[in-house]
């Protein structure tokens, strides 16, 4: 309850500090309604338990209509807030004042109820009706900028969906790969009377036969139940069977942290928007949808990453152990029994790193420079098999770039084995991609006139490729390589990690070792070298072009 | 010299097909200073590159002492194009190399592909190219990068270049518009001398009509893709300047 007030008090403390740098308030209505529309939807808001953990299952606010119909309130308060805001001024602000507090109480209320149970009632189908959607909706998109194609598009669009929908649902297609979509969407619904007075009993009727057995095997036998409360925050086993969850209001999801914060933020940007009605702008709408769609988009990442910011407060002890055994660097140690150097270490590893990087990157340049003139547009325009040259290089290039230097490292390292040369390969041929997609683009780019001239005094195709286009394109061509390079040398010191040598490779050895006082001094080298690079590189470049 | 027979030329344009010459005849005998007027996008650009075969007409031939440059296939074209040159508005230098690089590069039709891959140019192509840098009064700034130039300079490289060629005939596109009046004057007196020494035949694109007025022998003008004067610069009244110009809404 105290949470929810404080995420309310933190969006109307929002809105607050916007007004008073002038910002548009009815944005941040419009932004809390579209914002609170989607989380009442799709945001878990509460969490209802089973008797394992994973049959926890987390109701939005729309699955929790059926069991609390007073929640219909939201979306009717928040469609009129939207047709007030529409009409700005001081409608606009009662607008936010009527959506924002709506959605506060009804919220609070709702976080208030007692514990309880409740009935699943699984949506099949939805889930299967909305992935079954993408293929139409992205056709129709691609209609909208193609008049003449744009029936014919939503036209396949209809096919494509219908087909894939009856893929998903069908008994033994879709749901055998995508177990989860089948029924993912549920709904909480009201119980019968008698229910839990029902489970106590069937519980405590049981009791003696279980007693029995918990005695055999020398645990301690259970007591007999009063009521819910007795179970200790979970059900008994068969009650989930029979699609029972124990609601529990109090224990909240992100969805309620968008809801409550939201809620604040119309709440608050509504009274500001009394007080000043001139807060509005005129593209309010879109930017509320803006601030709608990234609130979508960042609550659900930051729940996935169980971002925590508690954990990173019991871990900081560690953090300063490790700081106090990293420091001071362990430079030397010539005099103990068993001597160690790991300052010559890491600089004959930091070597061995660079010259990974060297070598990939030529390597890696050595295939990109001619084969980007045959990625280049305007040079493969002449025949039909330049063309389909053209296309067999793009789409070589575009593969190769979605497959990272790491995952080829991890290939070759499996194919030639540990070591510096599985590393030097997965770096040529994923550079190969950028440095091609680079080069060519700098063909396309290169200035008409000169070929034209040539041209006219009778020089051959290759000859105007040699002396009108390539002394355009050489000096970028060097300039990316060594961009390149840059990046290569820190794709480098990663691929250590994985195997294939270098201060990575050090590091890591120094990490699992616990030899913290040998690690940081190849941390600092990387930060040195990389400066270095960076700086050199980019000094070179400025001179080239 | 040149014979232009009906000469069309169709481009597919996003607002449907354009025409950019309509069925143009001309003579043009050898030794001749053409001068060419017309506004802008009335065919000017269009006619000159199809005289060296940069593009080819839809219909209608044309034949350069008796080679008709419309049927040719792709490597004899490339010869015929050694012995015509041709100065764009744009200088069209490859800026990032030297003055005698330029230069050179209009011997590259003569060379074998292989030896002009490797710059492997011969004795005689150093000798043209040089006397050529000297015509046009650059031996000095043989070795500097072009993109150091000013542009009088550049357009002089540029002529160097055309005439490293050892054309007979010399087209020219707008090669005044870039320069402020005195070097037009230049590089017009220039071309003038290699008419009057050389016999050279020149046709050129111009916009300024003093100029075309006061080095041409002859001129032409296009409107709209048809050719509607043909005669000499007397010949040329300020009642036709202003029907060739479009200038009748303007002057009323």
């Amino acid at each position: 309850m105290s949470a929810a007030l404080v995420y309310a008090l933190l969006g109307a403390a929002i809105a607050v500090l916007l007004s008073v740098a002038k910002g548009s308030m009815r944005r941040l209505i419009y932004g809390g309604i579209f914002g609170v529309a989607v989380a009442f939807v799709a945001f878990p808001f509460v969490q209802s338990v089973g008797y394992l953990t994973r049959e926890t299952v987390s109701p939005t606010l729309l699955g929790l209509l059926p069991r609390f119909p007073l929640l219909a309130l939201v979306p009717l308060a928040l469609a009129a807030g939207l047709v007030l805001a529409r009409r700005g001024g001081a409608s606009a602000a009662l607008g936010g004042v009527l959506a924002g507090g709506v959605t506060l109480f009804s919220g609070l209320f709702l976080i208030a109820q007692p514990a309880g149970l409740a009935r699943l009632i699984p949506v099949n189908g939805l889930m299967e009706l909305l992935a079954g959607l993408v293929p139409l909706l992205v056709l129709a998109l691609a209609g909208r900028s193609r008049p003449r194609l744009r029936w014919p598009l939503i036209g396949a669009g209809l096919i494509l969906s219908a087909l894939l929908f009856g893929w998903l649902n069908a008994g033994s297609g879709g749901h055998l790969y995508l177990p989860k979509m089948a029924g993912y969407y549920r709904l909480l619904g009201g119980v019968e009377p008698g229910l839990e007075q029902r489970i106590v009993e069937e519980y405590n009727a049981g009791l003696e036969e279980r007693n029995a057995i918990l005695r055999e095997i020398g645990q301690p036998e259970e007591k007999p139940v009063q009521g819910l409360a007795d179970f200790k925050g979970r059900i008994p086993q068969e009650t989930a069977e029979q699609g029972y969850r124990l609601l529990q209001p109090g224990q909240i999801q992100y969805g309620a942290f968008a809801v409550f914060l939201l809620a604040g933020l119309m709440l608050g940007a509504g009274l500001m928007l009394l007080r000043r009605p001139r807060l509005a702008e005129v593209g309010d709408l879109r930017a509320g949808l803006i601030l709608a769609g990234l609130v979508g988009v960042l609550l659900p990442a930051f729940d996935a990453t169980e971002f925590e910011l508690q954990k990173l407060v019991k871990g900081w002890p560690f953090l300063t152990g490790f700081m106090d055994r990293a420091w001071p660097p362990n430079l030397a140690a010539p005099d103990a029994a068993n001597p160690i150097f790991p300052l010559q270490s890491v600089l004959s590893e930091m070597a061995l790193t660079i010259e990974i990087a060297l070598v990939g990157t030529f390597l890696a340049a050595i295939f990109a420079i001619p084969s980007s003139f045959l990625a280049a547009r305007n040079l493969t325009q002449g025949s039909a098999f330049m063309r389909a040259l053209f296309g067999f290089m793009r789409t070589f290039y575009n593969v190769d770039r979605g497959v990272d230097t790491l995952i080829l490292a991890l290939v070759f390292v499996a194919a030639v084995g540990l070591g510096p040369f599985a590393g030097v390969l997965a770096m040529a041929i994923h550079s190969i991609a950028d440095l091609g997609k680079l080069y060519s683009e700098a063909i396309e780019n290169v200035d008409r006139g000169p070929i034209e001239a040539l041209e006219s005094t009778g020089t051959s195709g290759v000859n105007v490729l040699r002396w009108a286009i390539l002394p355009q394109v050489l000096p970028l061509f060097v300039s990316y390589t060594l961009y390149r390079f840059e990046i290569n040398f820190r794709v480098s010191v990663v691929l250590g990690l994985v195997g294939a040598g270098g201060i990575g490779y050090f590091i890591k050895g120094a990490m699992d070792a616990g030899n913290y006082d040998q690690m940081i001094i190849g941390v600092i080298a990387i930060v040195i070298v990389v400066n270095l690079i960076d700086f050199a590189s980019s000094w070179l470049r400025s001179r080239l072009v | 010299m040149i014979e232009v027979r009906g000469v069309s030329q169709v481009f597919q344009t996003k607002n449907g097909p354009f025409q950019a010459l309509k069925d143009v005849s001309i003579d043009i005998p050898k030794g001749d200073f053409v001068a060419i007027i017309g506004r802008s996008g009335a065919g000017k650009s269009t006619f000159l590159r199809t005289l060296n075969g940069l593009l080819i007409p839809s219909q209608g031939t044309i034949s350069v002492e008796g080679l008709e440059v419309t049927r040719l296939s792709k490597r004899e074209l490339q010869r015929y194009r050694r012995s015509v040159g041709f100065i764009f508005q744009q200088f069209n230098l490859v800026t990032r190399l030297s003055v005698l690089d330029n230069v050179l590069h209009g011997r590259l039709g003569y060379l074998p592909t292989w030896r002009g891959l490797l710059g492997l140019y011969t004795e005689r192509d150093y000798q043209i190219a040089r006397a050529q840098l000297e015509q046009v009064d650059l031996t000095a700034k043989e070795s500097a990068r072009v993109d150091s130039l000013s542009g009088g300079q550049m357009q002089r490289v540029a002529i160097a270049r055309a005439m490293a060629q050892e054309p007979r005939l010399m087209l020219a596109d707008e090669p005044a518009a870039n320069l402020d009046p005195v070097l037009s004057e230049e590089v017009m007196r220039i071309l003038k001398r290699f008419n009057e020494q050389l016999g050279m035949t020149v046709v050129i694109n111009i916009h300024a009509l003093d100029l075309a007025l006061k080095y041409a022998k002859r001129i032409i003008a296009f409107r709209r893709g048809e050719l509607v004067f043909d005669g000499t610069a007397a010949e040329l009244t300020d009642e036709l300047v202003d029907e060739i110009y479009e200038r009748k809404e303007m002057a009323a």
